[in-house]
This record gives C-alpha cells, sequence and structure tokens, in this order.
C-alpha cells in the first residue's frame, strides 16, 4: 500500500480545493436539488393519472426514494475526471503530471475520491437522512435495513470505480483529438439517459434492458440504487455486485491499454 | 551520463484550411502535415556538466527537452538517462529528476507554497530528515521563506519561478532540466536563479541541462553549449570555442576630431575586408572592425593615430549574443565570418 499513499495528497488537495469553493458548490447544490424535485412532481402525476399502483416495477413511495437516492448516489458517483484530462491536454499542464514519479490515471482517481468524499457529507448525507426521515414519518415505510446499506455502500463504491475508470477512458480522447467539449456535453446527456438517472431502467422493454445488461451504464447508478430500495435478493444480488467487479476489472485494463498506446503517440502542446 | 543517438520527432497534424470554407473541406479531406521538429540529433552528456540547450524560437529545443524527460517518444532514435530510457520507464526515471519549465509551473495553484512542497514530499518519498534538511538548502538559495504560505496564484513570476526551481530539487535529483528558466525575471532575480544552479551543480554534482534565450545565463552557467537550428545540430562545444571560431571580428570605436585623412587598411597593408573603418560625421565617431586573428589593438591605434586626432578609444569584444544572433539569421556556415 505504500505505492498507492502518495496519492494521498491528490485527495487531501481535492478536498481543501472543493471547501474553498463553497459559493459555486452551494449554487450547484440548489440547481440539482430543484432537479430532483421538479422530477418528483413529474413522477407524482404520472402515478396520479395511472390506473395501476405499480410502475416499472416501482410503487409511487419507492419511485420517491430511487429519485433521490439517484441524486445522493450521482454525487458520489458521477465525478467527470476527463474534464481534468481534457484540460490537461488543452493547456499542456500534463506534462506537468507527467514529469513526476507517479501515474496519471491514479492521480486522477485519487483526485476524484476527494471530490467524492466532500460530496458525500455535502450534500449526499444531508439529503439522505432527510430522505430516511420522510420515508419513516410520510410515507410509513419504515428505515431502510443496516444490511441494505451496507450493500448500497458497497455497491457505490464499485460505482464510482466504473465511473471513473470509464471517465478516464473518454478523456483519453482528448489525446487524439485536444477538444472534447462537445463530446462531453454528448456523454453527460447520454449518460443521465443510460445509467437510470432521468428514468429507472425497469421502464425500459425487456429487450432494451437486455442490451443495457451488456453495457457498464446501469452499474453506475441504477444497481446501487435499486440495492437499497432492496430490489434484488439472494443470487440475483450477488450477480449484480459480480458485474460491478467485472466492469472494474474490464475498464481498468481497457484504460491501461489506452493509456499505452496514447503516451506512445502523446503530443504535450506548449513550451 | 545522457546518451541522445539519432533522435527524430516528427508531429502529424491535419492540415487546416483557412476560414468556414476551410473548416468544411477539412471535414472531408484527412491531409496531414507533416513536421519534423527535432531531426537526428546526438550528444553525450556526462556526470556534473551544466550544457546550454541554445537555438532560434521553434528551433526544437522544448521538444528535446521533453523527449529526454520521458514526456514525449522520439518518433526514431534512442535515448539513455543513466542507462534508462525516459520514455519507456517514465516513472523510474522521473524519481531521479528534476524539470523546470519556465513558461508552467509544477506547483499546486490554489494551495500555499508549503503544501505544494508537502505533496512533493510525499510523491517522491523524501524522508523527513532529508527534507528539513533539504528545504534549509533551498530557503537559503532561493529564499523561499518569503512566501512559503502564499498560494501559489499569488507569487509573482520570480517568486514562482524560485519556486519552482525548489520544488524540481526537493528530492535532490541527478539529472535538472530547465527550460527557460530565466524568462521575463530581472536582473536580480535572474542572477539568484544562476548562482543557486551554480550551486547545486558544484555541491551536488547534478547535472544541468538549460534551454534558454539570454546569452547570460549560458557565459555564466554553461561550461558547454549545443546550438540547434531547424532540429538540426549545427554546434557543440565550448563558449569559448564558438567565440573563436565563430567570433574572429573586433572592434574598435574611437572619439575622432576629424575624419580619416586614408585608408587604414593600405597603411597596415592587408586586403580591405580585412579592416573596415566607418565614419559617423555626426557623433564624430569611427568604427572598426578587424580579424583579430589578422591584426592587433596595438597596429590598429597606430595607425588610426596616423590618419587622425583620437580622444577616447572603445575597445568592444564581440560577444556570445551577437555571434548566436548570426548564426540563427544566417546559419552556421556563414556566421563563420
Ligand atoms: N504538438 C505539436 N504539434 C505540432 N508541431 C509542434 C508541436 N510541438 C512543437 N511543434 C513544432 O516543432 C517545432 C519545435 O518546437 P519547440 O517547442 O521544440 O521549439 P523551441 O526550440 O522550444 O522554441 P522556443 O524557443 O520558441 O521555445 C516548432 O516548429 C513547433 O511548431
Ligand atoms: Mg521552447
Amino acid at each position: 500500500m505504500k505505492g498507492l499513499r502518495i496519492y494521498l495528497p491528490f485527495t487531501v488537495n481535492e478536498i481543501k480545493r472543493q471547501m474553498s469553493y463553497k459559493g459555486a458548490f452551494y449554487l450547484f447544490i440548489l440547481i440539482s436539488t430543484f432537479g430532483s424535485f421538479v422530477s418528483y412532481f413529474l413522477w407524482s402525476a404520472i402515478y396520479g393519472s395511472s390506473p395501476q399502483a405499480v410502475l416499472g416495477g416501482l410503487s409511487r413511495s419507492e419511485m420517491t426514494v430511487y429519485i433521490f437516492m439517484v441524486y445522493v448516489t450521482s454525487a458520489i458517483v458521477n465525478i467527470s475526471i476527463s474534464d481534468w484530462v481534457s484540460e490537461d491536454v488543452v493547456k499542456g499542464t500534463v506534462a506537468m503530471q507527467l514529469i513526476k514519479p507517479m501515474d496519471y490515471r491514479l492521480s486522477l482517481i485519487a483526485r476524484a475520491t476527494g471530490v467524492m468524499a466532500y460530496q458525500f457529507v455535502l450534500p449526499s448525507v444531508f439529503i439522505w437522512i432527510g430522505l430516511e426521515v420522510y420515508k419513516y414519518f410520510v410515507l410509513g415505510l419504515g428505515f431502510t435495513a443496516l444490511a441494505n446499506i451496507g450493500l448500497y455502500l458497497l455497491s457505490s463504491l464499485m460505482s464510482f470505480l466504473i465511473f471513473v475508470l470509464f471517465d478516464f477512458c473518454v478523456g483519453m480522447i482528448a489525446f487524439f483529438t485536444n477538444y472534447i467539449f462537445g463530446l462531453l456535453m454528448v456523454k453527460e446527456a447520454l449518460l443521465s439517459f443510460l445509467t437510470g438517472q432521468l428514468i429507472p431502467l425497469s421502464f425500459f422493454p425487456a429487450a432494451v434492458q437486455r442490451i443495457f445488461d451488456f453495457l457498464p451504464f446501469s452499474s453506475m447508478i441504477y444497481t446501487p440504487v435499486m440495492i437499497y430500495l432492496g430490489k434484488y435478493r439472494g443470487g440475483e444480488l450477488a450477480w449484480v455486485l459480480l458485474r460491478q467487479l467485472i466492469w472494474v476489472l474490464l475498464l481498468y485494463g481497457l484504460g491501461s491499454l489506452i493509456w499505452r498506446r496514447v503516451t506512445k503517440r502523446l503530443v504535450v502542446l506548449g513550451g | 551520463m545522457i546518451e541522445v543517438k539519432h533522435i527524430r520527432k516528427e508531429f502529424v497534424t491535419p492540415k487546416k484550411y483557412p476560414g468556414l470554407k476551410g473548416a468544411i473541406k477539412g471535414l472531408f479531406r484527412r491531409e496531414k502535415v507533416r513536421k519534423v521538429a527535432v531531426d537526428d540529433i546526438s550528444f553525450t552528456i556526462e556526470d556534473g556538466e551544466i550544457v546550454g540547450y541554445i537555438g532560434s524560437n521553434g528551433a526544437g529545443k522544448s521538444t528535446t527537452i521533453k523527449m529526454m524527460t520521458g514526456i514525449l517518444r522520439p518518433t526514431s532514435g534512442e535515448i539513455l538517462v543513466n542507462g534508462i530510457d525516459p520514455a519507456k520507464n517514465r516513472k523510474e526515471n522521473a524519481a531521479k529528476i528534476g524539470v523546470v519549465f519556465g513558461q508552467r509551473t509544477q506547483l499546486w495553484w490554489d494551495l500555499p507554497l508549503s503544501e505544494s512542497f508537502t505533496i512533493l514530499r510525499e510523491i517522491y518519498d523524501v524522508p523527513r530528515e532529508d527534507y528539513e534538511s533539504r528545504m534549509a538548502f533551498l530557503n537559503e538559495v532561493l529564499g523561499l521563506q518569503e512566501f512559503f504560505d502564499s498560494p501559489v496564484r499569488t507569487l509573482s513570476l520570480g517568486q514562482r519561478m524560485r519556486a519552482d526551481l525548489g520544488a524540481a530539487l526537493l528530492h535532490n535529483p541527478k539529472v535538472l532540466y530547465l527550460d527557460e528558466p530565466t524568462i521575463g525575471l530581472d536582473i536580480v532575480v535572474k542572477d539568484n536563479i544562476r548562482k543557486a544552479i551554480r550551486r547545486i551543480n558544484r555541491e551536488h554534482n547534478t547535472t544541468v541541462i538549460l534551454t534558454t534565450h539570454d546569452m547570460g545565463d549560458i557565459e555564466e552557467l554553461c561550461s558547454r553549449i549545443i546550438i540547434i537550428d531547424e532540429g538540426r545540430k549545427i554546434y557543440d562545444g565550448t563558449p569559448e570555442h564558438l567565440r573563436d571560431t565563430y567570433g574572429s571580428h573586433r572592434m574598435v570605436r574611437a572619439e575622432v576630431s576629424r575624419p580619416l585623412s586614408g585608408d587604414l587598411w593600405a597603411l597596415l597593408q592587408v586586403e580591405p575586408q580585412a579592416c573596415i573603418a566607418d565614419y559617423d560625421p555626426q557623433r564624430k565617431l569611427v568604427e572598426i572592425r578587424f580579424d583579430k586573428n589578422r591584426l592587433h589593438v596595438p597596429q590598429i591605434l597606430h595607425g588610426l593615430m596616423q590618419l587622425t586626432e583620437v580622444s577616447d578609444v572603445h575597445i568592444i569584444e564581440t560577444d556570445l549574443a551577437e555571434i548566436v544572433k548570426q548564426i540563427y539569421t544566417h546559419g552556421a556556415s556563414e556566421g563563420r565570418a
């Protein structure tokens, strides 16, 4: 573990940096929670006008939990390291990373861990607690079982890794085109759809869901949230967790492969 | 020891056409432009040398430094830094080198300088005792304590450059690469930076490779210079040798009361181009440029005094900057005037 210790300062540094940008951050929280509430009222209307009490396998109360847990989860999972890569490439600062005896990808993941740690406290935990209170006193559902919470945290951690490892590969495109801003916008839009952030994946036709099973995106947000809701049991639960682990390993391998190619034809701008 | 063998770097970029029409054309046609930035360069640098790597803008200096530090891979050729290929074993090499790119910083922009050093200490795994003594040394030669607690983004250029040099030296590297370490600095800071480089080189036998556009850096630091032009090496040797080979002209500038009454070269019995005299009637100055291998200052002065009345005399040595300027503008062969 001595090898990983050198990346710790990147994590700590990122937490400090996040703290120094408080103003912008509160605004961000406000806007994104606003989004969750819009989504909440929308789904309430849909459930209200539907003759069925259960849609896409989720009851109205479960949908409420789903919407806010998606928010809690994406705050700790969805950390866009490709933005940093593209900045490093465009400004040429990648040179300053490469002159240090460290792995570029690990340093990015260490930074992302800092952001995750910070966002876990602010805002995730607060919204999470708020949600549990609401669930207990208003929805009358009872608190979520400790086992589910534990599994949720484990699954979210893997989601985080899947997300950043995937996003690293996306960021690598910057080395070939130098400018990936447009691409990053497309990525955001696609991901919000494919990860189940907008609509639970259980709403899609069975055939489409089969395809999602072969993509890493469902493992990013949908899986931990459904675990939290207690939708998986026994063998199925083990399988979704294993699938996450497989994605972690696959994307790690893919990232290493791409990085090796990139360093062969790396171009450092400026100077 | 650093061995650079026949390295070449080619940049391939998609061809850009001007204007909107061009941009659309560029989408369909994939023509490539090849740019050879470094072309078959070889040299060997021994431990403890300070080598100045110079050349005009775009000559390929930064590209060479990037290849030597392992962040760019040569298109062909080989580099070995103490037996390690820096691009293939980047991390292993990076642990033993220090790098300053004058145009950029490796420090953490938002953090106090002190924290950048703490982070670097962890990354380079510098033991605590070494860190303490190293910091004391760096404080002494670079005066870092003045702004040690200020965020890096608030540092002036000179302070930032000192800080960056300090950061590059924290782990006591065997080789120090400096790409324009004195760019934009005032004379005092330049002088401090040079002193620091000299001391580090002397006390730790650190090998230093520096690129610069300031001949003062070369004069004060380098025992060897390598000049490149359009990616090719055109000179490798001592500054003195360069001066002897290319700078064989000297100048005598004299204040006189009247124009010369005859031809100096005729009087001295040499051909006209060996001794060229220009008279400036407004300032009453004669400038005599002569080949120092053929003529000597006393001869010139003696001849001058026979042709006019002299009130003051300056002898001007061709400086390195002048020679280098000639080489940059005319190439190596013509620089040898
Ligand atoms: N990433 C790149 N893509 C295409 N061409 C490049 C790239 N980097 C450098 N070049 C070209 O290679 C040549 C050498 O550039 P380099 O930066 O090495 O010059 P330099 O000697 O450091 O110049 P300066 O004194 O201006 O810093 C230049 O013509 C430059 O345009
Ligand atoms: Mg340069």
